[in-house]
């Protein structure tokens, strides 16, 4: 049972993610934002954070496909970049102590870097005609706010479990 | 400083974008049928999802259902009015049926391009990632849907079918960014009016219809529906009302702004739509390039 609570985690927020969109409105507070849901990647990055770089790329290797085939139809994109963001955001981790707010700070930055290299790529394949700023304005912060109060409110229960998960790991 | 790529690791990351540009390249080609592997994977988190949109739907029905249960009086007040003058509408309706009946009797014409083949689909999926917006729909193969159909809400067309699995299938939005997706749209006035439903304003959620031509006149409220003309959609199905009309980039052609008239945001069900009339054979399409004469 508790080996496959891990997998269970990834693949409910995988479906949340779907159902979250479907469920958004129109326009938020009025506004004509582009609220994207990254709680898979979030988690993913608190996994690799707390739990370590090895089963944190072989997650996002293998979600990071999944989430290409079944709903993006390209694949490609984020099989490549949950998987090297993981491996850089684990990179940058050797150099700081896992603090709560050190590991909320990097999550926020590996999310800009991902919306980053998809707005990149997106770009190259003509499918975004969405100019810079306008990148920045109505998508790239409102996603950083809503991602924030994701990691608020679960973040730290994450910390807990993926921290027991290493224990559990290195009892082994 | 720490190095951040080691040489064994340059080498990883650069194979890694090679084989990234590979993947790209194979999904982006114009494939009729996604591979067996995407299927199934798409199959099976596509049953995982119809089991967990189905209870979901159940409950936003419910809260929403509350919601609305606020103005429920001024409603009822307007759709009283409302409902007097259906009765004759409805009877209007049914003599026009009639006539058209008999008439393309006289003609011997059995089919038109409005006839069509309704099937009611749920929506158990959305990407998250919202570059492209896409549906996912629990009918697929098995329950005859194809690719390219239409696919409307009760208030308009919302989009096209774009790729087909066993058991579910993916549906493209008209709000997303393919350059690919053009459909023939007609402007109903005095004169009908052709163009094309290309692209859509982020911003205003506005869609675009191009290619009308400079001469026309068009004005603020005017209905646009599907022509039929594009040999995959049915005629007839709502696209929404103009709201704008600006001359092209050169002033040989039209943009009209049109509002759709179905929202592209909480959908929950969806219906395909079948074409009944033949529909052009590709062999008998030229390739869009200029022939010899």
């Amino acid at each position: 049972m508790k080996k496959i609570l891990l997998p269970l985690l990834f693949m409910c927020l995988f479906l949340v993610e779907s159902l979250f969109v479907e469920y958004l409105p129109d326009q938020v507070f009025g506004q004509n934002w582009i609220l994207v849901p990254r709680f898979l990647f979030s988690t993913l990055i608190f996994l690799t954070i707390y739990t370590g770089k090895k089963q944190g790329i072989l997650y996002a290797a293998i979600f990071g496909l999944v989430f290409d085939v079944v709903y993006v139809e390209v694949i490609g994109i984020y099989l490549f970049l949950f998987p090297l963001i993981c491996y850089l955001v684990s990179k940058i981790m050797h150099l700081w102590h896992d603090n709560f707010m050190i590991a909320f700070f990097v999550t926020i930055c590996a999310t800009t870097l991902l919306e980053l290299g998809s707005f990149g790529i997106q770009h190259i394949i003509h499918i975004a005609n969405l100019d810079f700023i306008d990148f920045l304005n109505l998508r790239l912060f409102p996603t950083l706010i809503l991602n924030a109060i994701f990691l608020l409110i679960f973040g730290y229960p994450l910390k807990r479990y993926f921290e027991k998960y290493a224990a559990r790991l290195s009892g082994e | 400083m720490p190095q951040f790529f080691s040489n064994k690791r340059l080498i990883i990351l650069l194979v890694s974008m090679i084989v990234l540009v590979a993947l790209i390249g194979f999904s982006l080609r114009e494939r009729n049928r996604p591979s067996w592997p995407e299927q199934f994977v798409k199959d099976t988190t596509g049953w995982v999802q119809s089991l967990v949109a189905k209870p979901t739907h159940y409950f936003a029905g419910l809260f929403s259902s509350l919601h609305e249960l606020e103005n429920t009086y001024q409603e009822n007040k307007e759709l009283k009015s409302r409902i007097d003058k259906l009765a004759s509408l409805e009877a209007e309706v049914q003599t026009l049926k009639k006539d058209n009946q008999s008439l393309r009797d006289t003609l011997g014409e059995k089919q038109t391009l409005s006839d069509n083949d309704p099937l009611p689909a749920t929506v158990i999926g959305r990407n998250p990632d919202r570059w492209t917006e896409m549906l996912i729909i629990d009918k697929g193969n098995v329950n005859g849907i194809k690719k390219n159909m239409a696919v409307v809400t009760a208030t308009g067309l919302i989009g096209k079918v774009k790729s087909v699995n066993q058991f579910s299938s993916t549906v493209e939005l008209l709000s997303a960014m393919d350059p690919k997706n053009r459909i023939s749209a007609l402007i109903q006035g005095k004169s009908d009016v052709y163009g094309f439903v290309q692209g859509f304003d982020e911003k205003q959620k506005l869609l675009l219809i191009k290619s009308i031509p400079a001469g026309t006149t068009i004005t603020k409220g005017q209905n646009v529906i599907t022509s039929g003309l594009g040999g995959i959609f049915p005629k007839g199905l709502e696209i929404g009302k103009v709201v704008d009309v600006k001359p092209d980039q050169y002033g040989l052609n039209q943009t009209a702004y049109v509002k759709p008239g179905a929202d592209f945001y909480d959908i929950q069900n969806v219906i395909v739509i079948k074409r009944l009339m033949t529909q052009p054979q590709v062999s008998q399409m030229s390739s869009g390039k200029e022939e010899d004469l």
